[in-house]
């Protein structure tokens, strides 16, 4: 069979099978819960956070990135958690492996549909934001919404944030996919966010921790001229691990003992 | 494509779970068109057989053929002909029996009407909008078999289908694969340890035990081979049972009157006659005893521990 239609066709009933699940409504949810927390303090202590008279932008595109950087490492892990033990508590491992797709077919729907989701994720929390900035602009006019600004950064700033991202992704993906115990993969996430955090105060090669590229490579997001590239070399690391983690998981479920 | 006469040949399959060997130098020749009863009893290798058939172990040693090609070479070839029903069901609980069957038809690129025919065979249309989470095990192992139905496939490997059925749901299983093997022609791939259950289906048998087939050929072949054994009623079995033990009698079973000894020949049963009635026994009858698939599968099996 054509690779194409054969991987159309994975990932076509992979999508469909997160209709009406947990994970579909929190791909949905959670990226509104920073843009609904700004929504009410906007509303409600606008005129404390923005100086009368200057752009009102630049105070959402902090009070955005900074918490939604911090809680993306979660929702990372709920993500994967969840893409893979579907399979897991529906018993369907071996349901999906004895189609007559190939492994590598079946391994690479999910892993498609895993970064997809995460994708469109970080994509409603740049919409989320910008309408944020909208509807506290339509409620209160004079408090600086109306002035100019480059609402792309709301979806720049997540791009880059999805790239430095997709290193520790696959490892979760791949622990994810390997265990049967629902709480080791959030542990171990959790445990590999934690080290970065104290390992940060002092650790020389912390730059290379994995769990910490996108807090040190998300620079000045802030510079709205400054490259979409800088800091790239954390992309580049986190693109390389998400590449070797990615054909390991690959080779292993290939090679795997389907139960 | 032209279906060979043996639809699955496997050929010295070793299998090793580390230094544990699963199965051992395995030859398995299921005839095309039959309802093969693959029969075991628990951890002798059945599934993993049927993990093997399905690429879902690799096996290191001995081969695999299905259709008549091998199955590492041409897995997709081969998978698209068999439908398998594995252990548990597997479904997807949060969604409708409906729902289940388009993932697997968007697997498949099948047209979605066939969802509505394989909903027919099972018999499970009325339910098919309920959700997976509501159906009771008897409609998940037959959404399973719809499942394994979506691509109409030549080939149904079906392992321990009756699993966790009551009484009823047993019976519909057992009705449903005779109208598959009769009506669809389907060959059917058969595992169980309910030996009953595949006395009232098959028409070709094997015995695997402790990874080694045991037997492999008809039922009446199987019923033939093993018909050498007499119930004994005697007055007092209670004595007459260790008397004989004594003597290197394999005593089978104990039946409600008597009992039942393993014999080779006609002699054997005159010379056991003879000891009884040496040693004052009052024997009332010597009689060929009629074997369930039960009792021959345990001395089969027996005969290996000797």
């Amino acid at each position: 069979m054509n690779p194409a239609i054969a991987l159309s066709r994975g990932l076509q009933a992979e999508v469909y099978k997160f209709r009406r699940t947990f994970l579909f409504w929190f791909l949905i949810l959670a990226p509104g819960f920073v843009p609904a927390i700004n929504l009410i303090i906007f509303l409600r202590r606008g005129h404390q956070i923005v100086e009368a008279g200057t752009n009102a932008w630049p105070h959402l595109l902090q009070m955005s990135i900074e918490p939604g950087n911090m809680l993306f490492p979660f929702f990372v892990m709920i993500v994967a958690l969840f893409v893979n033990s579907i399979e897991t508590t529906s018993n369907t491992w071996k349901l999906i492996y004895t189609q007559p797709l190939s492994r590598l077919t079946v391994y690479l729907s999910k892993v498609l549909v895993f970064i997809l989701m995460l994708f469109v994720s970080l994509s409603l929390f740049g919409i989320f934001s910008i309408g944020v900035g909208w509807l506290v602009g339509i409620f209160m006019p004079d408090l600086g919404f109306d002035q100019a600004f480059k609402t792309q950064q709301f979806f720049l700033a997540p791009t880059r944030i999805y790239l430095m991202t997709l290193g520790y992704a696959s490892l979760q993906f791949l622990i994810s996919q390997q265990s049967k115990n629902l709480i080791l993969p959030l542990g171990i996430g959790i445990g590999g966010l934690i080290s970065f955090l104290i390992l940060v105060q002092g650790w020389e090669y912390v730059e290379y921790h994995p769990y910490g590229f996108q807090f040190l490579g998300i620079g000045d997001y802030a510079d709205l001229d400054a490259s979409f590239w800088a800091q790239s070399k954390f992309m580049i690391r986190s693109l390389g691990l998400a590449l070797v983690t990615f054909s390991v998981g690959a080779w292993l479920m290939w090679r795997k003992r389907i139960v | 494509m032209k279906i060979p006469d043996t639809i699955i040949a496997v050929r010295n399959l070793d299998f090793y779970f580390k230094d544990f060997k699963a199965l051992d130098q395995m030859n398995l020749n299921v005839p095309t068109g039959s309802i093969y009863g693959f029969l075991g009893p628990n951890g002798a290798g059945k599934t993993t057989t049927i993990r093997v058939l399905l690429d879902l172990f690799h096996a290191k040693q001995g081969e695999v053929e299905i259709f008549g090609q091998s199955i590492r070479q041409h897995r997709h070839d081969i998978l698209s002909r068999i439908g398998a029903l594995i252990e548990a069901p597997s479904i997807y609980k949060h969604l409708s029996g409906r729902q289940n069957l388009e993932v697997l038809r968007r697997m498949l690129g099948l047209p979605k009407q066939r969802i509505d025919e394989v909903l027919e065979i099972v018999r499970l249309r009325e339910n098919a909008d309920k959700k997976a989470k509501e159906y009771s095990l008897g409609m998940c192992q037959r959404l399973t078999l719809a499942a394994a139905l979506l691509n109409d496939p030549e080939l149904l490997i079906l392992d321990e289908p009756t699993n966790g059925l009551d009484p009823s749901g047993i019976i519909e299983m057992r009705e449903l694969i005779l109208r598959l093997n009769q009506e669809h022609g389907k060959t059917i791939f058969l595992s169980s340890h309910i030996l009953s259950e595949i006395e009232k289906l098959v028409s070709h048998v094997a015995i695997i035990d402790r990874g080694k087939i045991l037997y492999e050929g008809t039922l009446a072949g199987l019923q033939q081979q093993s018909n050498q054994n007499i119930t004994v009623v005697v007055k007092h079995p209670d004595q007459a049972m260790p008397l004989l033990s004594e003597h290197n009698y394999q005593l089978l079973e104990q039946t409600a009157t008597g009992f039942v000894v393993q014999v080779n020949t006609e002699e054997e049963i005159a010379e056991l006659n003879r000891l009884l009635v040496m040693n004052n026994h009052e024997v009332y009858q010597l009689s060929p005893a009629e074997q369930g698939l039960e009792s021959i599968f345990l001395n089969v099996t027996q005969k290996l521990d000797a």
